[in-house]
């Protein structure tokens, strides 16, 4: 046996020889792996590319835009009717829901009223991923001031089959309307009555007027949750708009004839092809008309990025906006940014020089602004929470963005005010105008990427590599790691122990990490509990953040200490580095899920998580190297350990952005409150995969 | 042969002959008739005596409207230059002009200024929407369709027929694609053609192709008798001619466009020759290069009218009424839009044997004629007693 074995070692294959290659050199195949996952991260945004409209059918701006300066008027003469109306009647808001309802009508649409009612998004542990749970609506009749009233109009299409359509959204508060709401529902009004009479419609044009009183988010969401999920019950408790509408206009002559019933069915439009939430804002001067995309929903999902496509490129192109989407501003700032964009502006130049074909053109400005945006659109990923109201389609697979407009003059000048709504309305009739043209759906462009600009994006293929890079050192050390203690285990027992047999050898070497294996897993339960507590924490009446916080704190230490008392006899025995082994194994897994789930939070999670996974070490066991090397590993391992807190890491976070004076103890609760109400998979992630790692390191850390 | 006709035709006028004579003189043509057909000239040199068009739009949706523009353009000029709408096969992939993001319902133009609806009252789609395919393209042309298709939808040429096949869509090297499904390889249309030659459903064909590299297509070609245009080479693309900001669609491709303009100077009496027309691309405004495969023609192509291809030659048998043409000798009138003399000065020779053909086939016609009134015998009986009461009262 033992003579057959080395010609068979010789003879295998060639993947698995490499395997045990990496796996001998696992600590510098880590080191290179590491850095060359940072640097890869760091050269993104030379590494992108510039967009282009991928979907043939599109073809945005092929068309003459018919928005004209009368549609400009027609939305000015609204903007005034809906300003002076919310101005001048009581604070109920259905004035205002009226009057847009009347004129959708009279440009021939059909109208209803969406009512919803406002649910105070709350932690439910057991339905994390699934929608909200539903609750019945209360039967309360003189609910109709509680609940939100969202006109709603549909345009036909005069020759369309009715199967699809494109929603236009326009949140506006009815309790308190601003002039920059006005403008947008005057907008949305012009284009609407344009589509109204044109003859080249092909999907339904659906015009929701949200009521945003209690969020934009909620009432678009409730409304695609209607839309998506028919009642045919004929609900006793549900009260009818015309009670709202009596309540309020009953001194109205008109009124009489005004048929309620009608306007309570729910209409529908087909399949939304996309829909476009516009918004005017009052932004800070620019020296054109300026448009910011939010193009972000929940958990790291994008809309096709064809749709930021046509948008951009009916906006440059053929209105002559200027086209943002989100930056960290302080990035821009950043002398350390600048430092590294310029060497790698001279470090280009210098290759260039040397290889004539290299067209690498790296320029240090735009290296700054290409990460300051790449950042922020991979910070709100990562976040897992949308930027806007756009966020509520995208959970039903629309493709769908926020565009926020802003006029380069105030909003009170009115020669501004008309060529920026000439502009304006021209985009989103340009827009509407292109995906009419669309067959089915979004399908040909992106899903996965970043953007480093409004016209430039790395795509899914490219930001996987520093993922990959980083992730992929895990498995290799905890094979290493796991190897190398079996054959110690096994040599000083054989060499110990020669006279005995060989049973206790091969049971000690090959489950060895079952011990280990044991307090994983008792780590990982504990840190299911903690994620559950805060729900149980927010049933507390009369509480605020900070006391929150400290009772989660608390409770979870707790927890910790019941259950290492309860289950001490079970874990003990284990030899660290079989246990760093299987905490680095439970923390890949974890990652490679959590990249399937939201890649931003596994990207920005394995920043963190993969050094601190792979340094560990007792700080009490001493290291066969120089003093200095020594030294600075344990410092790395201390500074890793306090930073990769996720409390403390918010904390400093925070510190960077506001000033550190800002920070407060209730912030991390307030944070993963933030998180569990949007339904962030980020939220899991910190509670599963990054607190049972971290404490697992600090076990280690401290251990004897 | 034309003095057999001569000989039977006194016969009849000048003796009160019985029905029983009748069928003597049926019988005798009847054994008359096969040395009549083995006298037929063979097939190299059947005279050019019909034409066909086959126009094939190969793309669906919206943003292909100028494919559809471009097939209903050519149809618009070969109809207008004379070959009649029972010999057009039109297949179009999708109907645009109905299509519901048309600014003009129910009309197509293939220029902005919109002077020009091609879809008027007078257009007959033979094949449509996702009738068009590969399969029904190759059976049209190899004429192997299953028995209920219509005489309408078939491509019933003859070894006289001249055909023009047009195709336009989006294509790529050695491929044309149809319907976003399928794509026919230049191997199936080298095949086709093939089969076509040797079943002698042609005399002359070509093939004209509006495609990015639209040459390859014609690469496995061999059959002769073929000759082919491309609008661009291999590796270069066909692009629109314009936008019609109004519809929001390019309305036509470049090729065909100026293909049109070439056309709309002439009428059917026109002489320009195929040189004349192959030279009129220019590689500039084409933003491709125009490609013509002429090694498999044998006629120079500046002494061949463009007319041989986009317009229609006729045979056409004047008759007084539908039943004289048995007795009375058929009088055979041609009526060629040649227009070019020096065709028919090239080869006198050639004509007159053409000649003989064609009362070949006219004493073919009289006694497939008799045998039909052989079989109706009582009907043929009365038929025939008011016919010779009408020559002999």
């Amino acid at each position: 046996m033992e003579e057959q074995k080395p010609p068979a070692a010789r003879k295998s294959r060639l993947i698995v020889r490499l395997g045990s290659f990496l796996v001998s050199h696992s600590a510098f195949v880590s080191v290179i792996c590491c850095v060359a996952g940072c640097i890869t991260l760091l050269l993104l945004p030379v590494l992108a590319k510039n967009t282009y409209v991928s979907e043939n059918a599109l073809m945005p701006g092929s068309a003459n835009p018919m928005f004209s300066n009368q549609d400009v008027v027609e939305a000015n003469r609204f903007v005034k009717d809906i300003y002076e109306t919310g101005i001048l009647k009581d604070g109920s808001g259905m004035e205002i829901a009226r009057l847009i309802g009347k004129h959708m009508e009279d440009v021939g649409a059909e109208v209803y009223y969406h009512k919803f009612k406002y649910r105070n998004l709350q932690f439910h542990p057991l339905c994390f991923f699934s929608s909200i749970p539903r609750t019945a609506v209360p039967q309360n009749s003189s609910a109709c001031t509680l609940n939100g009233v969202s006109p709603v109009g549909i345009i036909r299409a005069p020759r369309g089959d009715g199967k699809e359509s494109i929603v236009l959204v326009t949140p506006y508060n009815s309790e308190n309307i601003k002039l920059n709401e006005a403008l947008s529902l005057g907008l949305a009004y012009s284009v609407f009555s344009l589509l109204s009479r044109v003859v080249w419609l092909a999907k339904d044009i659906v015009w929701l007027a949200a009521d945003s009183r209690y969020g934009e988010y909620t009432s678009v969401a409730s409304w695609l949750k209607d839309y998506h999920n028919p009642t045919f019950s004929s609900d006793s408790g549900k009260i009818g708009i015309e009670m709202c509408f009596e309540k309020t206009e009953n001194h109205v002559e008109e009124q009489s004839s005004f048929d309620g019933a009608a306007y309570d069915d729910f209409k529908r439009a087909g399949t939304m092809s996309a829909a476009l939430v516009v918004k005017v804002m009052d932004k800070e001067r620019s020296e054109r008309d300026r448009v910011d995309i939010y193009a972000e929903a929940s958990n790291g999902q994008m809309p096709n990025l064809d749709l930021i496509n046509i948008v951009h490129y009916l906006a440059v192109h053929r209105q002559g906006l200027h086209v943002r989407v989100g930056t960290f501003g302080f990035l821009l700032n950043s002398a350390l940014l600048k430092h590294v964009g310029k060497t790698l502006q001279r470090l280009t130049r210098l290759a260039e020089s040397l290889n004539l074909g290299w067209k690498l053109g790296v320029n240090s400005a735009d290296f700054v602004e290409g990460t300051a945006t790449l950042a922020s659109s991979m910070y709100y990923q990562a976040l897992g929470v949308p930027t806007g109201p756009h966020g509520a389609f995208r959970d039903f697979q629309i493709d769908a963005i926020t565009m926020e407009l802003s006029p380069r003059t105030s909003l009170t000048n009115d020669n501004g005010i008309s060529s920026f709504l000439l502009r304006s309305g021209r985009l989103i009739e340009g827009v509407i105008r292109s995906v009419n043209n669309l067959l089915e759906k979004f399908h040909q462009s992106f899903f996965l990427y970043f953007l480093t600009a409004p016209n430039k994006f790395v795509s899914v293929g490219v930001y996987m590599i520093a993922f990959a890079l980083l992730v992929a050192p895990l498995p290799i050390v905890a094979a290493a790691l796991f190897s190398s203690t079996a054959n110690a285990r096994s040599l000083t027992t054989i060499s110990n122990n020669k006279p005995t047999n060989s049973k206790p050898v091969t049971r000690s070497g090959s489950w060895n990490w079952l011990h280990s294996a044991k307090l994983v897993f008792l780590v990982h339960l504990w840190a299911l509990i903690v994620s559950l507590l805060p729900y149980f924490v927010s049933q507390i009446p009369h509480t605020n953040s900070t006391t929150s916080m400290l009772s989660w704190s608390l409770s979870s230490l707790l927890i910790l200490y019941l259950l290492t008392r309860l289950t001490k006899s079970y874990v003990e025995g284990y030899q660290w580095e079989v246990l760093k082994s299987v905490m680095i194994a439970a923390a890949s897994i974890g990652l490679s899920l959590m990249s399937i789930i939201n890649f931003s939070t596994a990207q920005v999670g394995s920043i963190l998580l993969v050094p601190m996974c792979l340094m560990v070490r007792p700080l009490k066991q001493p290291i066969q190297v120089p003093i200095f090397p020594a030294a600075l590993l344990k410092i790395l391992n201390i500074l890793l350990a306090v930073v990769a807190f996720p409390p403390a890491s918010l904390a400093i976070l925070k510190g960077c952005l506001r000033g550190f004076e800002s920070i407060n103890i209730g912030d991390f609760w307030e944070w993963s409150e933030f998180l569990w109400v949007w339904n962030s998979a980020t939220y899991l992630f910190v509670a599963l995969v990054h607190l049972p790692c971290w404490y697992l390191c600090v076990h280690i850390l401290l251990h004897n | 042969m034309a003095s057999m006709t001569q000989r039977l035709k006194p016969s009849w006028r000048n003796h009160p002959i019985s029905s029983h004579l009748l069928i003597f003189h049926l019988v005798m043509a009847s054994t008359l008739l096969p040395s009549l057909t083995s006298a037929i000239p063979s097939f190299s040199s059947t005279m050019h005596n019909n034409n066909w068009a086959v126009l094939v739009c190969t793309s669906r949706f919206w943003f292909n409207y100028r494919h559809m523009a471009n097939t209903l353009s050519l149809y618009r000029t070969v109809k207008r230059l004379g070959i009649p709408d029972e010999r057009i096969i039109l297949m179009l992939a999708d109907d645009m002009a109905c299509n519901s993001r048309n600014t003009y319902p129910a009309q197509v133009f293939n220029n902005e200024n919109h002077q020009l609806n091609l879809y008027g009252d007078n257009v007959e789609v033979d094949y449509r929407g996702y009738e068009v395919t590969v399969e029904n393209l190759l059976r049209v042309l190899t004429g192997r369709h299953e028995s209920a298709v219509p005489r309408s939808k078939r491509l019933l040429s003859d070894e006289g027929s001249h055909i023009l096949l047009y195709m336009t869509g989006h294509g790529g090297d050695e491929f044309l694609k149809f319907q976003d499904s399928e794509e026919l390889q230049s191997h199936d249309l080298a095949d086709a053609v093939k089969q076509m030659k040797e079943k002698h459903r042609f005399k002359e064909l070509l093939i004209m192709v509006d495609t990015c590299q639209a040459a390859t297509l014609f690469s496995q070609l061999h059959s002769p008798g073929v000759l082919a245009i491309g609008s661009s080479k291999k590796g270069e693309n066909s692009y629109s001619h314009h936008l019609d900001s109004d519809i929001g669609v390019s309305v036509v491709d470049r090729f065909t466009f100026y293909t049109l303009a070439f056309f709309e100077k002439l009428n059917m009496y026109s002489n320009a020759s195929l040189g004349s027309l192959f030279h009129s691309y220019n590689p500039n405004l084409l933003m491709s290069t125009a490609f013509y495969r002429m090694d498999l023609y044998q006629r120079p192509l500046d002494e061949v009218p463009v007319t041989n291809f986009f317009g229609s030659v006729m045979k056409t048998i004047h008759t007084d009424s539908p039943f004289r043409v048995i007795s009375s000798q058929p009088k055979v009138k041609e009526s060629i839009f040649l227009g070019d003399d020096k065709v028919k000065e090239i080869d006198k020779r050639n004509i007159k044997v053409e000649n003989d053909a064609i009362v070949a086939l006219t004493l073919k016609k009289v006694f497939l004629s008799f045998r039909s009134f052989f079989t109706y015998y009582v009907l043929a009986n009365t038929i025939i007693d008011t016919v010779l009461s009408y020559f002999c009262p």
